[in-house]
Order: structure tokens, then C-alpha cells, then sequence
């Protein structure tokens, strides 16, 4: 613990390779596009330079963003709750976990795309649906590391809890929960990925706005750099969404870096 | 102290029952699970003021005996000899069990975690209390300058001194220990031995007695005033075996070690561990 102070210039160094590094290569990868559709005379429908890709970047896109932004949002924070809260029920009272456990299963197998021409028939072509979509996609995923979370106790603890009397409620808070705790953050981060998704789905099938619609329209008018403007913005937001969570896990779940799947 | 083995018949529950009163007790009990059957007709008094050590051969059933006396398990309710009873005097001693493993939860410091035991249940100590008992708990076990640390940052051994701290801030009357110390290292358990012997011997916050599984003779004989010996599943009880070692112990941990008694203890003990019914 003394050895702190005298490895840190390296910690240092270390962290900032982690954004170095990417930075570095990914600049690399952009010199090289930019170049080669020079060299070669490629034809901007088919790959515009990242140059151009930047010009197509404007305050529209901002506005699409946004959009997708909210739905995406929204669409986690739902999953999460939801998931959450139905894994506590599986986890408290098995004839939930029995008898829903399958229809979980057959919401996770059945396509999304398939689904999402339903969602808006039901809710239309503004953002619940999107909403939705991106709900539905991130939800089992929460489920089924929330539960795993919930029944990591080991046999000794429980045990010990016991001991000394504890009330469910008290197993719940002050075990099962933080216990969890690890598992739940691994969920949330797979499904902020998954929650881009779902939007983006939800969009294609009818929407007036967010990243997906402008996407689908700028390959209607071969606008491949509006097109590449938004998938960028989509996948920045992944990324974003992808660092906070990793950083909020690293800060907070401190005690257990191996989650779940 | 009597210096002569006790052989414990069905007729007399317990053995020598000649001193301290009982703060526990267990009558003919007998537990079966998952049809495997486990003990038979255990009789075993724990008395006021006494270090009991249970050892017997891997497997037979003494970390079981110890859920007995917790109340996490129940003894059979029927068969052939009856029912088996736990017993308490009027008020029911507080009970405190320390874990082979040392079992702390990883997102809490060391103090949350020795706190955990005042903050459980329906004799939770009022909040405001338990701070004060908890540093009182690690001050006993030398690791109140680790109060802010997280069990991580601790050594096996630590951790389970930690344990042994949440246990003892609880205050109970009678403590049992599961091979507490059975996954460190020889210097360190020795270490943590003459340290529990120490509580022990002061009585640390309201202690009157202590039952221990061990896997160790020495341990047995070192620490404990009666070592029960229980024989392979279905475990009964082979024999109670009294340490006829002068007392205080803690002076001459390592020196006793070298006298005839202590070996004759240990030799005798050996012999029960292998004559097979």
C-alpha cells in the first residue's frame, strides 16, 4: 500500500494510453480513407471521404440525434426498471419465474424487426414506439443478469444472515442487492448498446425523425454522406452511453470486475 | 478441573454435569437429510465458563452439530428412541458463529462489515451504538487502524480476525466457531489461537462459553476444557474427553506443549479418533 506514491507517474501514463492508443489509430484509419478516395477516384455515393462526412455533419443531425437520443433513453431506463423488477419477482416467488419465464424466452426469440412494424400500428410513428422497441430489446437481457445477480449469494452468507435473524427484506437490501450489484451493471451495459439498436430498428420501420429515419431517406437519395453522418452519431452515442456506464461500474462496483455475460 | 475422561452414556445427557450451569443443550438428537442420516442420538451439555471442542473424522456431521445448536437446523422429530430436543435455560443465550470462511461482503469497509452483525435481525442494536461497538470489536482483534480498509485489501488472516471482530461485537454469550481458522497457515492460526484464547481468558464483551470444530488435536487440546469425539456417519458421540491442563493457558501457549499431559492428552485423543466402533 506504501508502493502507491512511487508507481504512480506510471499509472498515469497507463491511463492515458487508454485513450492514446485508439486515438492514434482510429486518426490513422481516417487519413488512410481520406486518401485512398482521393487516389482512387471513388465515387461519393459510393464512399465519401471523411471530409465530406464532416461538411454533412449540420445542425439537422443535431436535431436527429436528439431524437434517437430520447428514445434510446428512455428505452433503457424502462428495460431496466422492468427487468429489474421482474427478476426480484422471479428470484421471491418461483410460480412468477415458472410461468413467465417462458414467454420471456419467446419475447427474446422472436426478431425485433418483426415486431417493430407492430409496435407502430399500436403506438404509431412518433417515439413511443421507438420507445418501445428499444425496451424490448434490452429487457431480457437485464432479466436474466439481474436474476443470475440475485442468486449469487453463496450458501455461507445466507447462513450467516440467518444467524443472526435477518427479516427477507433485510436479506434483500443488504445482500441479495449489492450482491447483484455487478451482474445488474454488466446488464446495463450490454443493453445500452442493444438500446441504440432498437431505436434505430424501430425508426426504419416509420418515423419522421431520429438517426434511422435519416438513414433510410439519404439512401433513398444516395446521400451517402448524410448516411455515414448518421451512422456515425448513432454509433457515438453507443460509445458514449458504453464509457459512462463502464466508468459509473469502475467507481462504484469496485469490489468484483468479473459480471456476467 | 476433573483430570478424568467422562464416557457419556444415553442415561446421563452430556456427561459430567458437576459444574456451571447448562446454557445448552442437546437431547438425544438425532437429524436425517435427504434420507442420509446423519447424527444419532446426540446427548451433549454445554456448561457455563467451558471451551468445547468437537473433533471427529471428515464429513461425520460436526459442522452439523453446530446448525443444531444454532437452530439453523432442527433435529429429527421422530424415531425410534423419540424426539430430539435443543435446549435453553429460561432466556436463550445469544449465539454467535464465526465460519471456516471468513464471509464478509466485499462492498462493505471493515467496519460496515463487523457493524453487519449489530444491524441484523430482531435484536439489532440501535444505530447510533453500533459504530462504537464495532471499533470496540476490531480494537479487540488489533485491527481498528483497518476500519476504513475493504476486506480486499486484507490478508486471509485479517479477514478472519475481521470475522471473529463482527462475531464478538454482537456480544453472544456462547460462540461457535466451524474450524474458524482451518484455511490459514499454521503460523498464522497459531497466532489467531492464542489471540482467541486471550478473549477467551478475559471473557471478551459478556462470553461464557465456546464450542469449536476443529480438524487439529493440538487446537483441540490447547484451547478446550472438554474435547467431544463424535465417530464416523451416522456421528454419535464416541467419547468427552476432559483437558486436565492448568489454566490460564494463554502464559504457556507454546511451552505446554512440551509436557507429558499435553501429550497424553493428544495421544489419547488419537486413540479414540481410531478405534472404530
Amino acid at each position: 500500500m506504501t508502493e502507491v506514491s512511487e508507481r504512480r507517474p506510471l499509472e498515469i501514463l497507463k491511463r492515458y494510453d487508454a485513450l492514446l492508443y485508439p486515438l492514434v489509430f482510429i486518426s490513422l484509419l481516417l487519413v488512410a480513407w481520406e486518401v485512398s478516395v482521393d487516389a482512387f477516384k471513388i465515387p461519393a455515393y459510393m464512399l465519401p471521404a471523411p471530409s465530406d462526412v464532416l461538411d454533412a455533419m449540420d445542425s439537422d443531425l443535431l436535431n436527429h440525434t436528439w431524437v434517437t437520443l430520447q428514445e434510446t433513453l428512455w428505452g433503457f431506463l424502462i428495460a431496466n426498471i422492468a427487468g429489474f423488477f421482474v427478476a426480484v419477482m422471479f428470484v421471491h416467488f418461483r410460480p412468477v419465474e415458472l410461468g413467465l419465464f417462458p414467454v420471456a424466452i419467446a419475447l427474446k426469440t422472436t426478431p425485433l424487426v418483426a415486431l417493430a412494424p407492430l409496435l407502430v400500428v399500436w403506438l404509431g410513428t412518433g417515439m413511443a414506439s421507438k420507445i418501445a422497441a428499444s425496451a424490448l430489446i434490452c429487457f431480457f437481457p437485464v432479466l436474466i443478469n439481474s436474476v443470475k445477480g440475485l442468486r449469487s449469494i453463496d450458501a455461507e452468507s445466507d447462513e450467516l444472515f440467518r444467524t443472526y435473524q435477518a427479516s427477507r427484506q433485510e436479506i434483500f437490501w443488504k445482500l441479495r442487492l449489492p450482491a447483484s450489484l455487478p451482474y445488474v451493471m454488466s446488464a446495463l451495459k450490454i443493453s445500452s448498446s442493444l438500446a441504440v439498436v432498437g431505436a434505430i430498428v424501430g425508426e426504419f420501420v416509420g418515423a419522421n425523425a431520429g438517426l434511422g429515419y435519416v438513414v433510410l431517406v439519404s439512401s433513398y437519395h444516395l446521400d451517402t454522406d448524410v448516411m455515414f453522418s448518421a451512422i456515425f452519431a448513432a454509433a457515438f452515442i453507443g460509445l458514449a452511453f458504453f464509457w459512462i456506464l463502464e466508468a459509473i461500474d469502475r467507481r462504484f462496483i469496485f469490489w468484483q470486475q468479473e459480471g456476467a455475460d | 478441573m476433573q483430570s478424568t475422561a467422562t464416557l457419556v452414556s444415553a442415561e446421563s445427557p452430556g456427561g459430567n454435569a458437576l459444574a456451571g450451569n447448562p446454557l445448552l443443550t442437546l437431547q438425544n438428537c438425532s437429524l436425517t437429510l435427504n434420507d442420509t442420516h446423519i447424527l444419532r442420538n446426540i446427548d451433549l451439555n454445554i456448561r457455563q465458563g467451558e471451551f468445547v471442542s468437537i473433533i471427529g473424522p471428515s464429513g461425520c456431521g460436526k459442522s452439523t452439530t453446530l446448525r443444531l445448536m444454532l437452530e439453523l437446523l432442527k433435529p429429527d422429530a421422530g424415531g425410534r428412541s423419540g424426539a430430539g430436543q435443543v435446549t435453553f435455560p429460561k432466556v436463550k443465550p445469544r449465539r454467535g458463529m464465526a465460519f471456516q470462511k471468513p464471509v464478509l461482503m466485499p462492498w462493505l469497509t471493515i467496519r460496515g462489515n463487523v457493524e453487519l452483525s449489530l444491524s441484523l435481525g430482531p435484536q439489532k442494536t440501535p444505530q447510533s451504538l453500533r459504530r462504537g461497538k464495532a471499533e470496540a470489536a476490531l480494537e479487540l482483534v488489533g485491527l481498528l487502524s483497518y476500519a476504513n480498509y475493504y476486506p480486499k485489501q486484507l490478508s486471509g488472516g485479517m479477514q478472519q480476525r475481521v470475522a471473529l471482530a463482527r462475531t464478538l461485537a454482537a456480544e453472544p454469550e456462547l460462540l461457535l466457531m466451524d474450524e474458524p481458522f482451518g484455511a490459514l497457515d499454521e503460523m498464522t492460526r497459531n497466532t489467531l489461537n492464542l489471540e482467541l484464547l486471550k478473549l477467551w481468558e478475559n471473557r471478551a464483551n459478556g462470553l461464557k462459553s465456546i464450542v469449536m470444530v476443529t480438524h487439529s488435536l493440538h487446537e483441540a487440546v490447547s484451547l478446550s476444557d472438554r474435547v467431544v469425539v463424535l465417530s464416523s456417519r451416522p456421528a454419535g458421540i464416541r467419547s468427552i474427553i476432559d483437558v486436565p491442563l492448568p489454566k490460564p493457558r494463554s502464559a504457556g501457549f507454546v511451552s505446554v506443549e512440551e509436557t507429558p499431559l499435553y501429550q497424553q492428552t493428544i495421544a489419547r485423543l488419537r486413540r479414540e479418533l481410531q478405534s472404530d466402533d
